[in-house]
């Protein structure tokens, strides 16, 4: 029995050693590394495979992809210090443009040799950080106001509010026909304040406070978190908000709920986790007396090439088979997102998102303007917690309890 | 139960009644915590959200576990936490049980500062050898499950030596004498004769590393580079933040039954050998 | 028996090497880095400036830091006293000669075998939830009204208590085994004397445990300085200051977590020389605290 075991321990022990070493199978031919931010399993995953093996029948190049999941940014930035065998990464654009930039390499003119447009609002962002174009966008993302056109009907709310004033109406109506006005996860509570402050102040001014302080001499921060107070207490958050994700966000789903402030992917999710297909609409963010900003969330998962890749030219013929045409639709598809390309067609729950890209110009970021304070990040986010959760009287005392972060 | 038991001191009892409370609770809400995971591992999202786990309203979806086995990588996960809690089980072995074996014979020129060591590596923190190790592992391209294997076996080197330190200690010497007059090499002797006579304390030790190595999450979190050398921790919490997007909480929750599983049958089988472990290697740390 | 120097050079080196790579050079470069400024954790030494004690007081001086360190004072204080309190008084009920000891025994250390991550899980999407949680289903049952487990006041004390559910049964064996191995006979005695149980408890129990509580406590403080996992999977998408301990504000500087842009290897090394010190400082204290030094390495 001990010398079974002990042989099954040694056999184990051999197979775990040359299971290490046997990743480069390839011998001759070219392959291509890509290290993707999806886990196996999931539907990107899935189509990114396709598209891989349809690049492989068409060139003979060998695509490897490894899937590093969503912590890929914790791998990223010492894999390419010290020059891994990558040539494609798979990132937050933004965090490719302004952390990865030296690594990676100027699309321009491959860009340009390739005709490739895709939406302008996001590449020129790219550019306005990296100074070229350093990534294509495979993923657009959309922020506003998510709702259920159903309720919205119920309620009798014919057109989607634009003000503030506007919303509160709306969602008095909405209490009225007994639909809690907007779920909140305690996880977006950042992004969703940070509208109301954008609205006021604007991404640069709010940069400028979250480095130095000062939000209490700043009428307009204190006029946004006076809105918000006086926003919760009229009731109009969802039971349990800000709740633990996603648990407010379902609500929308099981119907008690009609708003959400959130990116595209939440109407995916909430159908899958509500095993439901909702109706959904989307409106932008509403504006705010006294102040003409209109700016809407835009984002984007990219696709970036290596600065060292020695394939550069074939690695960005893959990328450009991904992210247009055929592929693309299929991705916008299965994994229920917007086409990176233009020219093809959103999927019904996200009608009108494509239109709503191409359109915008200068995209609000995903609150870039509070995460310029890396020290103080996690302050503010749970600060915004307290003020959704009804914890401060007045706006003043949020702007007070926000300059007191700073000492 | 306990009314069809004969000879119950009924006064005893009561007097323990307090004591029966305070357990039976606990256990009650243990119980309820592992059966609302079974419950939820057999359910679909919308009943989870809803809060009808235990309704089965739509059936029992046993699909939950074939998705998490094959779609969400648990498989692989499962068969890389297998191989490390294996593998380095056995290589823990060979290098701490010569080790404790000595350091329980002789007394040598550094052995009181390898004891010494010993103990203390036992409590060093693991964020204090992670980065330069990180940096090691980058600068020597070692990657994969070899260096997960590696450093599992390392990290368990201390305690394993400690523990089996202490039984070697117990043994009397005339079984070496006696091995040696019949022309024994010693370390022939150490391996026929020396480490079979501790065998019930390497079992404990071993299952006790197993354990360990097939829970760890620190270590394979920061030298995890890739799906195929992933073991379960990691997986699932790689599995939890992917729901965001596929919505598929069934599923996770099957995920987490299948890593629990063995652990807990081995638990349900070795829970005497593992309770002495905690003990006999706790109360001496 | 003679010596015999080979085979003791043979048998250690593997040993020896072991505790050199893995602990030693570790440690030694940790402590050292601390004291430059390194940015990445792949730079080589040649890219290391001096810092002096730079790299502390920029850690002292972080609001996240700040956090993490109170957090992880409160989960030392009062998570300890709670978890070696419910240890103790389980040991005691289990060793009070109560039927299905072994059993009771078995299932309150089944929490310790099970992954963490799995537990957690359950605690946060179930136990915890709003909605339909455990907890608020409970509350609901006696009329009252549903509470916010997860909200920004409560989560760290929800977070810790689940820590210490996950916890307790480990302690209590290290209680129970202590309890067991003293003499049966001081009790008897004692009993003939009248004490209650109480009593015993105070006069009996606890002194001869000291050794025991002793060690729990040090093996305590280990747990809560290197606190990692329940913190990341009660906030698994990005930290947050509620449950912020040490170690996840270290992850997130030296590897770089969701927002942080620029990475600080040496101030990582820095948290971890700090923890360290606490632990040795627990450690030395303890040993002055509780004079029985009677080592046994």
């Amino acid at each position: 029995m001990k010398k079974i075991l002990s042989a099954a321990l040694v056999a184990l022990l051999v197979l775990g050693v040359f299971s290490g070493c046997s990743v480069n199978s390839t011998v001759g031919g070219k392959t291509l590394t890509f290290w993707s931010m999806w886990s196996d399993g999931e539907p990107q995953a899935e189509v990114i495979k396709e598209a891989a093996a349809a690049y492989k029948e068409k060139t003979g190049i060998q695509v490897n992809i490894e899937f590093k999941g969503r912590d890929v940014n914790t791998l990223l930035s010492a894999a390419l210090e010290s020059g891994e065998k990558i040539d494609i990464i798979e990132d937050d654009y933004q965090r490719i443009a302004q952390i990865y930039g030296q690594y990676t390499a100027d699309l321009t003119e491959m860009a340009k040799a390739a005709n490739y447009k895709g939406y302008d609002c996001l590449n020129d962002q790219v550019i306005a950080w990296a100074g070229h174009l350093n990534s294509i966008v495979e993923q657009p993302q959309v922020g506003g106001v998510f709702y259920n056109k159903d309720a919205f009907a119920k309620a009798g709310i014919t057109a989607e509010p634009k003000t503030w004033a506007e919303f509160l109406n709306a969602c008095t109506k909405l209490k009225d026909a007994g639909y809690a006005p907007l779920a909140l996860d305690a996880a977006y509570a950042d992004f969703t304040f940070y509208h109301q402050l954008v609205r006021h102040l604007g991404e640069k001014k709010i940069e400028q406070l979250a480095m130095n302080g000062g939000w209490g001499r700043e009428t307009g921060a204190v006029a946004a978190a006076q809105e918000i107070i006086d926003f919760v207490k009229a009731g109009n958050l969802a039971d349990g908000a800000p709740d633990e994700y996603p648990s407010s966000q379902n609500k929308v789903g099981f119907g008690s709920a009609a708003m959400v402030v959130c990116a595209n992917y939440v109407t995916a999710e909430v159908n899958n986790n509500c095993g439901v297909q909702l109706n959904w609409g989307l409106f932008n963010y509403p504006t705010v007396p006294g102040s003409d900003n209109t700016s809407a969330y835009a984002g984007a998962n990219s696709l970036a090439i290596t600065a060292y890749s020695e394939l550069k030219q074939e690695a960005f013929d893959f990328i450009m088979l991904l992210t247009t045409g055929e592929f693309d639709q299929k991705m916008a598809d299965k994994a229920a997102q917007i086409p990176a390309d233009p020219a093809n067609k959103a999927p019904a729950h996200l009608s009108g998102t494509v239109e709503t890209l191409l359109a915008a110009d200068a995209p609000m970021t995903w609150c870039a303007g509070i995460n310029a304070n890396s020290d103080l990040i996690n302050s503010f986010k749970s600060e915004f917690v307290k003020l959704y959760e009804g914890k401060y009287e007045s706006g003043e005392a949020f702007c007070a309890a926000l300059d007191a972060l700073y000492k | 139960m306990t009314k069809h038991r004969e000879r119950i001191n009924w006064k005893k009892e009561a007097k323990l009644l307090p004591g029966y409370l305070i357990v039976g609770i606990w256990v009650a809400f243990t119980a309820v915590m592992i059966g609302w995971i079974i419950g939820a591992s057999l359910s679909t999202s919308r009943e989870i959200f809803s809060g009808t786990v235990l309704d089965f309203e739509t059936g029992l979806h046993w699909e939950n576990y074939a998705t998490a086995w094959n779609s969400q990588n648990v498989s692989v996960f499962f068969g890389n936490s297998l191989l490390y809690a294996t593998v380095s089980g056995a290589g823990v072995l060979v290098i701490s049980a010569p080790a404790a074996y000595v350091l329980s014979r002789w007394k040598f020129k550094g052995s009181r500062a390898t004891r010494i060591l010993l103990v203390i590596s036992m409590s060093v923190p693991a964020i204090m050898i992670i980065m330069p190790l990180y940096t090691l592992a980058v600068q020597w391209g070692l990657k994969g499950r070899i260096l997960l294997i590696v450093l599992y076996i390392m990290l368990r080197v201390p305690y394993t030596a400690i523990y089996l330190q202490d039984f070697f200690a117990t043994l009397s010497r005339s079984y070496e004498e006696a091995a040696y007059l019949d022309g024994c090499s010693p370390i022939k002797t150490f391996w026929k004769i020396m480490l079979p006579l501790v065998q019930p304390a390497v079992i404990t030790v071993t299952i006790f590393n197993f354990l360990s190595v097939w829970n760890e999450f620190f270590m394979a979190l920061i030298f995890t580079t890739s799906a195929d050398m992933t073991p379960v921790g990691v997986g699932l919490l790689q599995i939890i933040n992917s729901m965001k997007y596929s919505g598929n909480y069934g599923g996770l929750f099957a995920a987490v039954m299948i890593v629990f599983l063995p652990t807990f049958l081995l638990y349900i089988f070795m829970s005497e050998k593992i309770i002495s472990g905690v003990t006999g290697g706790g109360v001496k740390g | 028996m003679k010596k015999n120097k080979l085979l003791i050079f043979l048998f250690m080196l593997p040993c020896v090497l072991t505790l050199l790579v893995m602990y030693v050079y570790p440690v030694c470069r940790t402590v050292l880095m601390s004291l430059f400024r390194v940015e990445s954790l792949t730079a080589g030494t040649s890219e290391w400036t001096f810092y002096g004690l730079s790299n502390y007081t920029t850690i002292i001086s972080n609001n996240t830091f700040q956090m993490a360190m109170k957090n992880m004072l409160l989960i030392w204080v009062a998570g300890g006293v709670i978890t070696l309190a419910l240890a103790m008084v389980m040991a005691v009920v289990l060793t009070s000669g109560i039927r299905g000891a072994k059993f009771f025994r078995a299932a309150i250390y089944l929490p310790n075998i099970i992954s963490a991550v799995a537990l957690a899980t359950m605690w946060v999407q179930y136990i915890f939830n709003y909605d339909y949680g455990l907890l608020n289903e409970l509350l609901e049952l006696f009329g009252l009204e549903g509470f916010k487990w997860l909200g920004s006041d409560s989560k760290f004390w929800a977070m810790t208590a689940s820590f210490i559910f996950g916890s307790v049964g480990y302690y209590m064996l290290i209680y129970i085994s202590g309890i067991e191995g003293i003499p049966k006979e001081l009790y008897e005695a004692s009993m003939l004397d009248g004490a209650g149980k109480i009593t015993q408890f105070r006069t009996i129990t606890m002194p001869l445990l000291k050794r025991i509580i002793k060690t729990s406590i040090t093996f305590w403080s280990i747990n809560a300085t290197t606190f990692f996992l329940w913190s990341k999977m009660f906030s698994p998408i990005q930290t947050e200051e509620s449950t912020v301990v040490p170690v996840i504000y270290l992850y997130d500087i030296v590897f770089g977590g969701k927002g942080i842009i620029q990475r600080d290897a040496g101030a990582g090394a820095a948290v971890g020389v700090v923890l360290t010190i606490v632990i040795v400082a627990i450690y030395g204290v303890m040993n002055l605290l509780v004079k029985d030094t009677d080592m046994e390495y």
